[in-house]
């Protein structure tokens, strides 16, 4: 069996498990942000009316706000606070960071774990040797919560390999979307999807986590890595409980290989009106841009952060450009602040925002007028995601990012690299 | 489980930002129900019928894994859901809240707007009563079928979490 079939039969009590194999497994976390709460939360209270039996598996982040800018979304989180209380859940409440990065860093993520949420990218978790998928607010509310269960059904596995050096300037951001051009959205649909090879081994689980971020653009069930010691230390770093590692059997089959060389790569750019329009960003170099941002669930990371203000050193943001900087959780800023970036970056012009989702569907920020472009690092591009659905939305590694924020137009981060 | 209606065709890669936006996620169904799809057609949410069939191609309801995405489709009183492949999330929600659908390799092709199609879930078989031709999708899994037939996963939940 793989990672994610070990962890499957585990968790449902089985010795063994195929995939096309209903299961139903115990649920070790359910992660939710402040707008999947609320609509969970109704759905319990109202139609499932029965109560949650594990409220220390279960955490609320607000994400998507960080100060509510009207009365309705004001007594959103206020609901969200009292439903909470209710039922003795953890809430993080405006400014802890991202739903994920929040779950991760107060250990409720673990190589083995079963970890469910109401974000469609909570596969990220596979990076940490766990099993992490989506679903939905019915399946939260009528079986997560009352009996710390969920069904699945047991997905067959792909492998994606990747071997090769990236080139200067090329991250694993841009491997990753160029992985939603290669496999297409839709391509690996009901599918886990493991990444591996030497690119992979020899990843940061930061990076990892832009590989199993992207798994639910190509449809995929979940994405994993199967853990190594790399994954054992990263997750020691934020709980000390006690965990057994499942690791893929030596000897398992993929139902399809998907193999790319990352040194032929340039920064790739996901142009509208979908995540799957990847081009190489010399494409596309030269359109002009009105907003960049650093953040969200693909960006938003140290990493990001240190890119950005690598690059801007010397520079100053264009400026026809908002440049907003958004860091992943509290712990992000708090390390940006150490090593002195909150000021250079600061200085350079951008600003900076609580911890949180950032833009994401400019729910409290960064909407969007007729026209406009922004480029960034989150995850989605769709029409009207961010205000208009006559704006565009260009994503890329905080590198193409950071470049077109000093230009004012998409630009190729590898002029700027030395 | 039969349905027979008109159909409404939409493309590849809907994702469930455009059946319902994030500025309608707190609204009623009622007043989502209104506004589905808008930005994809415009007419869709004023003209839908009771028991019209949505079309679609590949990967539909990607993005965002809401579950009002499908209760608010459901709220416009179509009758279901036929597309080449959904995204997971969509597929899963569609049986939990109850509205029928059907992942039907080859349905772009088969229907337009306007024609009618009687689609039977359980069997996967698909007539196109306008240009007088079948197809055939592979059944869903039994258990999904059950769900389903008990109404979504808040009638079914007992029997599946002490299975």
């Amino acid at each position: 069996m793989n990672m994610v079939e070990k962890i499957l039969a585990r968790a449902s009590g089985q010795r063994e498990v195929a995939p096309g194999d209903v299961v139903v497994a115990d649920v070790d976390t359910l992660i939710m942000h402040d707008l999947s709460a609320y609509l969970t939360g109704r759905v319990l209270e109202n139609e499932v009316r029965k109560p949650i039996r594990y409220p220390e598996r279960v955490l609320i982040v607000f994400d998507h706000h960080f100060s509510p800018a009207s009365e309705e979304r004001a007594k959103i989180l206020q609901e969200n606070r009292a439903f909470a209380r209710r039922h003795g859940i953890r809430v993080f409440d405006c400014g802890s960071g991202n739903l994920h990065h929040v779950a991760i860093q107060h250990g409720y993520v673990w190589p083995g774990a079963v970890v469910v949420g109401s974000d469609s990218h909570t596969n990220i978790h596979g990076a940490l040797g766990a099993f992490g998928t989506g679903i939905g607010n019915n399946s939260h509310a009528a079986m997560v919560m009352p009996y710390g269960k969920a069904w699945f059904r047991v997905p067959a596995a792909q492998r994606v390999w990747l071997e090769g050096d990236y080139a200067p300037g090329v991250s694993a951001r841009d491997a990753a979307q160029y992985l939603v051009g290669l496999i297409g959205e839709g391509g690996a649909v009901y599918k886990a999807l493991e990444f591996a090879g030497p690119v992979v081994e020899a990843a940061s689980v930061s990076d990892r986590i832009l590989f199993t971020l992207m798994a639910v653009d190509v449809g995929a069930k979940t994405g994993y890595v199967d853990p190594d010691e790399k994954t054992v230390a990263y997750v020691r770093q934020w709980t000390d409980r006690p965990f057994e590692v499942l690791r893929n059997d030596p000897d398992v089959a993929y139902e399809r290989e998907w193999r790319v060389d990352v040194g032929t790569l340039a920064p790739q750019v996901a142009c509208p009106p979908t995540i799957g329009n990847v081009h190489p960003v010399t494409e596309v170099v030269g359109t002009p841009i009105t907003h960049a941002e650093i953040g969200g669930h693909g960006g938003g990371r140290l990493d990001d952060v240190r890119t950005l203000a690598r690059l801007l050193e010397g520079r100053r943001v264009h400026p026809d450009v908002r440049l907003q900087v958004v860091p992943n959780s509290r712990w992000v800023f708090e390390q940006a602040l150490k090593e002195g970036l909150v000021e250079s970056i600061y200085r350079a012009g951008a600003n900076w925002f609580p911890a949180g989702a950032g833009s994401n569907q400019a729910t409290n920020m960064g909407a969007l007028a007729p026209g406009e472009r922004m480029i960034s690092t989150q995850a989605r591009n769709f029409p009207g995601r961010n205000g208009s659905p006559e704006a565009e939305i260009y994503l890329a590694a905080a590198a193409t990012v950071a470049a077109s924020a000093v230009k004012g137009a998409i630009a190729d981060p590898r002029e700027l690299v030395t | 489980m039969q349905l027979r209606g008109r159909v409404w065709k939409f493309g590849d890669d809907v994702p469930t930002d455009a059946i319902v936006p994030e500025k309608n996620l707190f609204k009623s169904f009622d007043e989502m129900a209104t506004q589905v799809l808008a930005t994809l057609n415009p007419v869709f949410a004023r003209e839908v019928q009771r028991g019209d069939l949505l079309v679609a191609g590949k990967h539909f309801g990607c993005s965002s894994g809401r579950a009002v995405a499908v209760k608010a489709l459901a709220a416009t009183g179509i009758g279901g859901v036929v597309a080449e492949t959904f995204a997971r999330t969509f597929y899963r929600n569609a049986f939990e809240i109850g509205l029928p659908i059907l992942e039907c390799p080859g349905i772009t092709a088969f229907a337009d707007d306007g024609d009618v199609l009687r689609v039977d879930v359980a069997t996967g078989e698909v007539v196109n009563e306008s240009r007088g031709q079948t197809i055939q999708a592979p059944p869903p899994p039994a258990f999904l079928l059950e769900m389903l037939q008990a109404g979504g996963i808040i009638p079914f939940s007992e029997r599946l979490a002490g299975g």
